[in-house]
C-alpha cells in the first residue's frame, strides 16, 4: 500500500498546488485574451439566432419577483422623479438617429404595447419568472430612424455603484430590434415600480438579467462604445463580464 | 500493432493529446464551475428558482459557521463548506473554499471566462477521441455489448474476492467497458447538454432540451450531480491505474505502448 499512499499524497500535493498557479494564470492579461476568445464564437453559434425565448402562462409567473443589483435611486433627481408621479421623467433617445427625441412616459405608452411572461436568468444562476409590458424597444428606434453608421444603442441609467459610477448597458442593432426586447413600464400587471426599475427598464429574455438595464432615461446610438466608460460596453462588461451575455 | 517484445501499440497520438488535455480542462472546469456555485449556492429541482424545491444549500447562517443542507437535513461544514477560506489569506462566508476554485478568491466574471472556454476545449477533446478510437477500432474495444452482460457480476465477484478467476474478457474487463460507457455515452453527453440548458440564449433556440432536464434550475442540478460522477469515475481511474501496474499504465498513455497481459 506505500506506492498507493504515495500516489494519493502526490495526487493531493500537485492539487493544492494547483490554486496559487489557476490564481496568477487568472491575472495573467495574455490568459485573459484567450479565455475571452470563445465570446465571439459563442455569439455567432448561439446569438445570432435571433430565436425568442419561451413564453409562459399566467399560472408560472412568481408571486415576488426578486431583486438585485444595485440600491434603487436616492438621490434628489430620481426623488423628484417619484414625487411628480414620472411627469418629469423623459427618454431621451439621441446620438446617431435622424430624429432625436424626448419621450415622455405617457408618449411612450401610447406606443404600440407589447406583453411577454419570460424567465430573467441571473448571471448567478437563479431563475424567476414575471409578467412584463411595455414597448419593443425597436418601435422607438425606428421612431427616431437611426443613421445608417449606427451600430449600437447604449442605455444610460440612472442608478449609481457605491463609488458614484453609473450603470450602463449596451445592445447591438440586431439585438435591439429582437422582438422580445422590451423597454417595459409594467411588472405583473403593476406599473413599474422603483426597485425594480421605474418607470422604464429594458428586458431582454435571451441574454443573461445584467443585460435588462433598469431606470434607463437615454439611449445613446452609436457607431461603436470604445469610448464609452471602460469601453466594454456595459457596467458588469467592464468588470470581466461578457459583451454578448446569452450563456 | 505489436513490437518484438510483445507490447502493444494501444493508444494513438490523438487519443494520448485528448486524455492528457481532457485532464486538465477537467480541473479547470471543476475549480471554475465551484466558483461559479459559490454565486448562487443552492440547487433546485424546477425550472425557475423555487426553496420548496431545493435539494442543496451550502449557507453561513451566521459568522464563523457553515452549514450544508441536503434535502432538508442541515450538518455542520464549517471550514469545508459553507465558512471557509477567502482565497486571500482569509475566512469568510463562501460555499466552496478558495483552495479549490479557480481564481481562489470570489470573482463569477473570472471563473465564468475558464469555464465557458474550457468547455469548448472539453468538447473537442471528447470528439476527438470519440473519431479516433471509432477509426482505430479501439472504440468497440471499450463500450459494453450484451455479451458482456452475463460477465458484469463475475468480474465484481473476483474484484471482491469471492471467485478466484476474472472471466475471461479482451482488452477491457466487462466492468471497465461499462464505466467507459457510462462515462463516455451518458454522463459526458448529459454534462454538456446540461451546461447549455443553462445559457438563456441557448434555451431560445432550444426550450425542449431545457425542458427535458425538468427546467433550468433542474438542469444546474444534474449538470452539479454529472460533476459528482466524473469525480467519482476519476478517482476509481486513478486507484485502478496505480494498483495495476502504475508504471505501464503512465507509459502507455504516454508513449502509446501497453506491455504484458492482456496486450
Amino acid at each position: 500500500m506505500k506506492r498507493q499512499l504515495f500516489i494519493a499524497t502526490s495526487i493531493s500535493a500537485a492539487l493544492a498546488g494547483c490554486a496559487p498557479i489557476g490564481t496568477a494564470l487568472n491575472d495573467n492579461a495574455g490568459v485573459r485574451k484567450v479565455l475571452a476568445s470563445v465570446e465571439g464564437i459563442d455569439d455567432a453559434f448561439i446569438g445570432s439566432s435571433g430565436a425568442l425565448a419561451r413564453e409562459y402562462r399566467e399560472s408560472d409567473v412568481a408571486p415576488v419577483f426578486r431583486v438585485n443589483g444595485f440600491a434603487t435611486p436616492s438621490d434628489a433627481n430620481y426623488r423628484g422623479l417619484l414625487a411628480s408621479y414620472y411627469a418629469k421623467y423623459r427618454l431621451v433617445v439621441d446620438g446617431a438617429v435622424e430624429r432625436p427625441y424626448a419621450f415622455t412616459l405617457a408618449q411612450l405608452r401610447a406606443l404600440p404595447q407589447s406583453t411577454q411572461i419570460t424567465r430573467h436568468d441571473c448571471v448567478e444562476g437563479w431563475s424567476v419568472i414575471g409578467k412584463w409590458s411595455g414597448v419593443r424597444l425597436g418601435s422607438v428606434l425606428d421612431a427616431v430612424g437611426p443613421r445608417s453608421n449606427a451600430g449600437f444603442a447604449i442605455f444610460h441609467c440612472m442608478d449609481r455603484d457605491d463609488s458614484g459610477t453609473p450603470y450602463y448597458e449596451s445592445l447591438d442593432l440586431r439585438q435591439a430590434y429582437h422582438p422580445q426586447a422590451l423597454l417595459a413600464t409594467s411588472l405583473n400587471d403593476e406599473p413599474l415600480d422603483p426597485d425594480h426599475g421605474a418607470p422604464v427598464r429594458l428586458r431582454v429574455p435571451t441574454q443573461l438579467g445584467y443585460k435588462s438595464a433598469k431606470w434607463v432615461n437615454r439611449i445613446e446610438v452609436v457607431e461603436n462604445f470604445a469610448h464609452i466608460a471602460g469601453g466594454n460596453g456595459g457596467y458588469w462588461e467592464d468588470q470581466g463580464y461578457e459583451w454578448y451575455a446569452g450563456v | 500493432m505489436k513490437d518484438s517484445n510483445g507490447a502493444q501499440y494501444r493508444f494513438t497520438l490523438a487519443v494520448r493529446l485528448s486524455h492528457w488535455i481532457w485532464l486538465l480542462a477537467f480541473a479547470v472546469l471543476v475549480s471554475s464551475g465551484l466558483q461559479i456555485f459559490n454565486a448562487a449556492p443552492y440547487l433546485d429541482a424546477s425550472d425557475a428558482s423555487n426553496p420548496a424545491r431545493r435539494v442543496l444549500s451550502i449557507d453561513s447562517p451566521q459568522d464563523g459557521v457553515g452549514t450544508t443542507t441536503l434535502f432538508g437535513h442541515t450538518v455542520k461544514t464549517t471550514g469545508w463548506l459553507g465558512w471557509t477560506d477567502d482565497g486571500e489569506g482569509g475566512k469568510t462566508a463562501r460555499a466552496f473554499p478558495g483552495w479549490i476554485t479557480i481564481p481562489s478568491y470570489q470573482d463569477l466574471a473570472d471563473g465564468r471566462r475558464w469555464h465557458l472556454f474550457f468547455a469548448w476545449v472539453a468538447v473537442l477533446c471528447w470528439l476527438t477521441w470519440i473519431v479516433s478510437s471509432a477509426r482505430k477500432g479501439n472504440l468497440r474495444e471499450m463500450l459494453l455489448s450484451r455479451s458482456d452482460l452475463p460477465k458484469l457480476w463475475p468480474m465484481q465477484a473476483y474484484y471482491l474476492r469471492l471467485r478466484k478467476t476474472p472471466p475471461p474478457y479482451g482488452t477491457y474487463n466487462p466492468l471497465q467497458k461499462a464505466a467507459y460507457t457510462l462515462i463516455g455515452f451518458v454522463i459526458a453527453p448529459l454534462v454538456v447538454l446540461t451546461g447549455l440548458a443553462l445559457s438563456p440564449g441557448v434555451d431560445a433556440i432550444s426550450h425542449p432540451l431545457t425542458m427535458l432536464f425538468g427546467g433550468r434550475q433542474f438542469a444546474r442540478l444534474w449538470h452539479f450531480a454529472g460533476m459528482l460522477a466524473l469525480i467519482a469515475f476519476f478517482c476509481v481511474h486513478v486507484f485502478q491505474v496505480a494498483t495495476q501496474g502504475v508504471v505501464n499504465q503512465m507509459r502507455s498513455m504516454i508513449t502509446g505502448w501497453y506491455r504484458g497481459e492482456h496486450a
